[in-house]
């Protein structure tokens, strides 16, 4: 680990304030379950640490009639825990409680989970977010590649391979949650679907933020009743690893008819990856194992597998049907019990 | 808690528990020294190389450091072990990334990691070899004249002529990834050393006396200016069988020339990425049968990636050799096996040592070959086994009265196999997710192989205090199998005494003799016998000086702790000290060619038949272990709680090399240095794991035991493949089985 | 680095108030071994994964390798070196000596406060709770059945 200076503001503005112009020189501490195993293997190496550990502001989780209004420095426990969390955003509640293990689940955040870094063994191991030789060549097309995506990709040439890792964002995206972000100059909301981006140049990073900005807290409507949600996570073993593709869905439903859908890939691509065809395909559908299945294709309609990781398309496309029969019975669940 | 003897048989608390428990066990990472300093490694960045220039970041102040490089070694550079081939420092070539060039020494550890960053070796690049084909194909020459450390032949019959006899011929082709032993606490050594006073290194190891051996040639001291002590050890699995040698080199010339303490701790990712791993392997199989599925031939090709210098790899290969056959009797035997160069860190001992490699081929290929007979996997097992007065492969004759068929039926009873297996084989059709269940029998020989405990010549003392305690000297170490514990069994029970009274030295080369290295399952059966004839000779001396009764009391009862106590004083006070040594001699009748590789490989097996479960989502390529039964017979069972462990945890172990642990190589490097990357099952992730022992009693073992450290490695991967295919119909060859390998093998199925 | 860049931590550690200048950098597993000289917190990976480094935090069990050590300052903080009282064990470490869930005894003190806080939070838990609650300590040598079997023992003995 590199020397760094550590700051530790009490605001939101303050910690902005210390945050410098450039990707790099300074570093966002809040959970420290990702950057400190950066900072350790040198590919992170701030000048200053902010932690925002003492910014009262961005803790606690506050419903109200307009919605949830989650601080980003909520950890995953207390979101699994959260009793609305629990009842109106259930795949919010199975994602947070899907994260690997006890001890991270206790440090971990919510704002940490939208903005940790890629587990892309090449990105760990020193040769950047986008992977490449001393050459230029990228390393993911020619290399081991089982990890890494089959959407967002440039497909050989040189770009983006790495997967994003964020447990939460395709449940909240299926809320249409939005982000806070403060910066130097104040407060901006932003569609989180619209959050994450991939980098074109290495030194960008996997979202829009400026380098100066913090995620202060997340904002969920008000769930809508007899929304049926569900996340499905394809994992090759139980706890402790990443998994190798999820599928969060919600549909709201009229009747036992899909009014409309929201389908989010996680792990296949450089971004949360919305299934669009999916989500048109199954207006005014009601959900069975064909219509789930059919669902399940139209999602990975144009996925590019790489060379080692075709198995993923079959996950994605399983894990996107599965989410969708079990929100269907939540659904069914739903109606015995009221 | 006062265990009433006898002690063998009986779970009595962990010598070393409570301070485990409560967190007082001192590791090496938790001894501090006065004035000490940390180390650290710089390492080679390409696979192959010569060196050209060593650059040091002007940035730095180096002034402050200790820096070592090749030219500053009192000795022979190499870090001796089986040849003196692989360096202590690369001087002019680098023959695998991570190969240690210089060593720095700082009392400030951050500062330390940022001077290894500022270190730049220029290399100028050779050409490398990265797999066994390419080694064997002699793509490079990168070792010796052929790249091959080294070969066996083992012939019995004549496999030539009795392929015509052969009605069925059945051909197989198996691999084995390399897997990272994963102990928990990573290597590391902290060393005292200078001219005066010699070199002295505490840390975490399986062999005091393997770190000895190869620092007295380093240093070219004599042997009694070398001194390595055992610290607690966090596991080794074979991990700290011969690395340690390396890393207390490092230390040693750390502090050598610093003057100095320094303590080298590596990092998991240095330790996962440099240190050994288990051997990669490709086996090839011919095998002849009648059409009633008699073993008529066999022919095995076996094959280990041995990295870039010699290590453990003709050891690692013998053992893989000699198991390569399998518990079964076969007339026309020919086992070619070869260990080759490639431009990787050597691989080296894990747990099973070669055995869990070839067993994994044998074990897949003969569902395959039973298949071929139209026989179910058992019936061509039952066919084959081989009984009390058979003969192995190496023609070593069963003097055991081993009953492979009833362990068998055993592991069956438990698993409830044949219901399992009809109803799975009806369910499956219309399943998604679906359900198999395989076994694998085996054999482990303990103890080294052939004359190896021979030439080892192992010895033990024991000694007795006037105050009537009881030492045991060995240089045997606990590393959490539970020696210790064991030992003391054994030598209460020997002397009728207390465990209480009992004392096991630490493993101090200074303070101990050599009882060989805590490995190849050899402490309990070898070492432990040793114990108990010293133990015995001790309670001779003391009963011939007067000692009360026959066995050490009146009327046949043990003597209590008072009269022992009593009559240790007495001896003292007459004669002095009061000790025993006794070294290992041969069970009568063992006989071995080294030539032929033919005769008593081993003194005892071990035999055991493993069941597997298993859930196959045939979907989204999820692999379950539902549930492992392991029956083994091990002689008489020392300890039912540590020997239950032992098991449990090789199965566990077996789990993750069968479907989770994965190395990445990208050219000779290991990528997926970290936890994070590297997965072995968790909590969550093992089933139910029921052991069971039969016991039947080995003559030449302490009270009965045989060894069994290693055995649970060989049976769980086999076990869980031919699972795998009886749920999928899918034939998959190599292992792990990650979720893109059984996606390719059920495409396979499909087409 | 000079000692002026050090900082102060003032927390309480198994019931002791301590007060320490530690880098900026430090971890709290670095303030726990080095400073306080409590070594039975372990680091078995440096980067949360194994466990082997955890301790209780405000109640919640962590791995101090990713806490740094200015997070801990105002807490309160439980090492292996806190659960005895004295020498009377604690019912978990009782049952992980006499059920064999200790080996060679480096991820024991991490899975020794990982047990201890699961029977905090659920007295009497299912098989799954154990699994899931162990979930966060890797054990490589006994294929965790022993450990299990020493919780649910410590379960029973403290009922």
């Amino acid at each position: 680990m590199n020397v760094f200076e550590y700051a530790n503001p009490t605001t939101t503005k303050e910690a902005a304030g210390l945050l410098a112009a450039q990707w790099g020189e300074a570093e966002i501490l809040a959970g420290g379950t990702d950057l400190l195993s950066l900072m350790k293997n040198y590919v992170a190496t701030p000048k200053r640490v902010v932690s925002l550990r003492g910014i009262k502001e961005l803790s606690g989780i506050t419903s109200s009639a307009s919605g949830l209004r989650i601080g980003a420095m909520v950890t995953l426990q207390e979101l699994h825990d959260h009793k609305a969390v629990h009842d109106d955003y259930h795949s919010l509640a199975h994602a947070a409680g899907s994260v690997p293990s006890p001890q991270i689940r206790n440090l971990g955040t919510v704002g940490g989970d939208l903005c940790q870094r890629p587990r892309c063994w090449y990105f760990r191991n020193g040769f950047g977010l986008l992977a490449k030789d001393e050459k230029g060549q990228p390393l993911v097309p020619a290399g081991d590649n089982r990890y890494h995506a089959i959407f967002g990709h440039p497909g050989g040439s040189p770009g983006a391979y790495y997967v994003h890792p964020s447990s939460l964002a395709p449940a909240l995206i299926t809320f249409g949650a939005r982000v806070k972000v403060a910066g130097p100059k104040g407060e901006r909301e932003i569609p989180l679907a619209s959050f994450f981006a991939t980098p074109k140049r290495e030194g960008e990073r996997e979202n829009v933020l400026m380098p100066n900005e913090i995620v202060t807290e997340i904002i969920l409507a008000a769930a809508s009743k007899g929304m049926l949600t569900a996340t499905y996570e394809v994992r090759q073993k139980e706890a402790l690893d990443w998994p190798l593709a999820t599928a969060s869905v919600a549909l709201r439903m009229s009747g036992d008819k899909v009014k409309s859908a929201r389908i989010v890939l996680g792990h296949v691509a450089p971004v949360p990856w919305p299934a669009h065809e999916a989500e048109k395909l199954l207006a005014g559908q009601t959900i069975t194992e064909d219509s789930a299945a059919k669902a399940g294709e139209a999602a990975v309609r144009g996925a590019k597998a790489l060379s080692g990781n075709k198995y993923k398309v079959q996950l994605a496309r399983v894990a996107v049907k599965r989410a969708l029969l079990e929100a269907a019975a939540h659904g069914k669940e739903g109606m015995q019990h009221g | 808690m006062h265990p009433e003897p006898p002690l063998i048989g009986q779970a009595v608390p962990r010598k070393e528990g409570r301070d485990k428990v409560t967190g007082r066990a001192r590791y090496v990472d938790d001894l501090v020294f006065p004035g000490m300093m940390y180390g650290a490694t710089v390492r080679s960045p390409v696979a192959r190389g010569r060196i050209r220039a060593i650059h040091f970041d002007e940035n730095i102040p180096w002034q402050e450091f200790t820096v070592v490089t090749a030219q500053d070694i009192p000795g022979e550079n190499c870090v001796a072990l089986i040849l003196h081939d692989q360096p202590c420092l690369a001087a002019e070539i680098v023959n695998h990334p991570e190969e240690p060039v210089v060593l720095l020494g700082h009392p400030d550890k951050h500062l330390l990691e940022e001077a290894r960053r500022a270190v730049r070796l220029e290399t100028e690049p050779l050409p490398a070899v990265f797999t066994i084909e390419d080694s064997l194909a002699k793509k490079e020459i990168i070792w010796g004249e052929d790249n091959v450390f080294k070969s066996f032949l083992v012939e019995k019959g004549d496999v030539d002529s009795a392929w015509a006899r052969a009605e069925i011929v059945v051909e197989g082709e198996y691999e084995t990834g390399a897997q990272e032993q994963l102990y928990i606490e990573p290597n590391g050594m902290i060393a005292v050393a200078n001219p005066d006073e010699g070199v002295t290194v505490w840390g975490s190891m399986q062999c005091p006396y393997y770190v000895h051996k190869a620092l007295v040639p380093l240093f070219g001291l004599s042997k009694d200016k070398v001194r390595v002590i055992q610290a607690e050890t966090g596991g080794g699995f074979g991990g700290k069988e011969e690395y340690p040698s390396m890393i207390a080199a490092h230390a040693a010339l750390l502090a050598w020339k610093a003057g100095r303490p320094v303590k080298l701790i590596y990092d998991r990712a240095e330790d996962m990425a440099a240190t050994t791993k288990r051997h990669p392997s490709r086996t090839r199989h011919r095998t002849g049968v009648t059409r009633d599925g008699k073993l008529v031939a066999l022919e095995i090709d076996f094959v280990i990636d041995g990295g870039a210098y010699c290590t453990l790899s003709p050891v690692v290969l013998s053992r893989g050799t000699i198991h390569a056959a399998g518990p079964y009797e076969c007339p026309n035997v020919r086992i070619r096996s070869r260990a080759v160069a490639t431009n990787a860190p050597p691989h080296g001992a894990f747990r099973g040592f070669g055995a869990p490699q070839s067993v994994f081929a044998l074990e897949r290929h003969f569902d395959q070959v039973a298949k071929a007979c139209g026989l179910a996997p058992d019936e061509f097992r039952r066919r084959n086994f081989v009984h009390a007065g058979g003969t192995l492969a190496v023609s070593q004759v069963i003097h055991e009265n081993v009953d492979l068929p009833q362990l068998m039926e055993r592991a069956f009873a438990e698993s409830d196999y044949h219901a399992k297996r009809a109803r799975f084989a009806r369910e499956n059709r219309d399943a998604r997710v679906k359900k198999g269940i395989g076994f694998a029998a085996f054999l482990h020989g303990a103890g080294f192989t052939g004359s190896g405990e021979e030439y080892l010549a192992s010895v033990v003392a024991v000694e007795a205090t006037a105050e009537g305690r009881v030492r045991v000297l060995a240089a045997s170490t606990e590393i959490g199998q539970g020696a210790n514990t064991v030992f003391t069994q054994i030598a209460a029970d020997t002397l009728g005494l207390d465990p209480e009274l009992i004392d096991i030295a630490p493993p101090d080369t200074a303070a101990v003799p050599n009882s060989g290295p805590t490995v190849a399952s050899r402490t309990t059966m070898i070492v432990g016998k040793l114990v108990e004839s010293a133990a015995l000779g001790l309670k001779q001396t003391l009963v011939s000086s007067g000692l009360p009764g026959e066995r050490g009391g009146p009327e046949g009862r043990p003597c209590t702790s008072e009269e022992f106590q009593r009559a240790c004083a007495e001896y003292i006070r007459k004669h002095g000290a009061l000790r025993a040594t006794c070294q290992y001699a041969p069970p009568p009748g063992i006989k071995w060619d080294d030539e032929k590789y033919q005769g008593d490989a081993y003194g005892a097996y071990a035999w055991a038949v493993y069941v597997a479960e298993v859930s196959v989502d045939t979907v989204t390529y999820e692999i379950r272990v539902d549930d492992f039964v392991a029956v083994q017979e091990v002689g008489k069972v020392i300890h039912p709680v540590l020997a239950t462990g032992q098991i449990e945890g090789g199965v566990a172990q077996g789990i993750g090399y069968a479907l989770y642990e994965n190395v990445v190589w990208r050219e000779g490097r290991m990528v997926n240095a970290q936890m994070t990357n590297y997965i072995m099952p968790t909590s969550a992730d093992v089933p139910p794991i029921r052991v069971f022992f039969e016991e039947n009693p080995y003559p030449f073992g302490p009270g009965g035991a045989k060894g069994i450290g290693e055995l649970p490695m060989d049976g769980p991967a086999p076990a869980i493949v031919n699972a795998i295919e009886q749920a999928t119909g899918a034939s998959i060859t190599r292992i792990p089985v990650t979720p893109e390998v059984l996606m390719e093998a059920l495409e396979g199925v499909h087409a | 680095m000079p000692d002026a860049a050090k900082v102060r931590i003032a927390f309480r550690v198994n019931g002791s108030e301590h007060i320490v200048h530690a880098w900026p950098m430090a971890r709290l597993l670095d303030v726990l071994r080095e400073e306080l000289r409590l070594t039975g917190t372990k680091e078995g990976c440096g980067e949360g994964e194994c466990g082997a480094c955890a301790v209780l935090l405000d109640g919640a069990l962590v791995n101090s390798c990713l806490v740094p050590a200015l997070h801990a300052d105002g807490a309160s903080i439980i090492t292996i070196e806190g659960v005895a009282q004295g020498e009377q064990l604690h019912a978990v470490q009782q049952a992980f000596l006499e059920h064999g869930g200790a080996q060679c005894g480096i991820c024991t003190p991490g899975m020794v406060l990982a047990a201890v806080n699961l029977l905090e939070k659920c007295p009497n838990p299912t098989e799954a709770d154990i699994r899931n609650g162990l979930a966060g300590n890797l054990c490589r040598c006994t294929g965790y059945m022993k450990i299990f079997e020493s919780v649910v023992a410590a379960c029973k003995q403290q009922r």
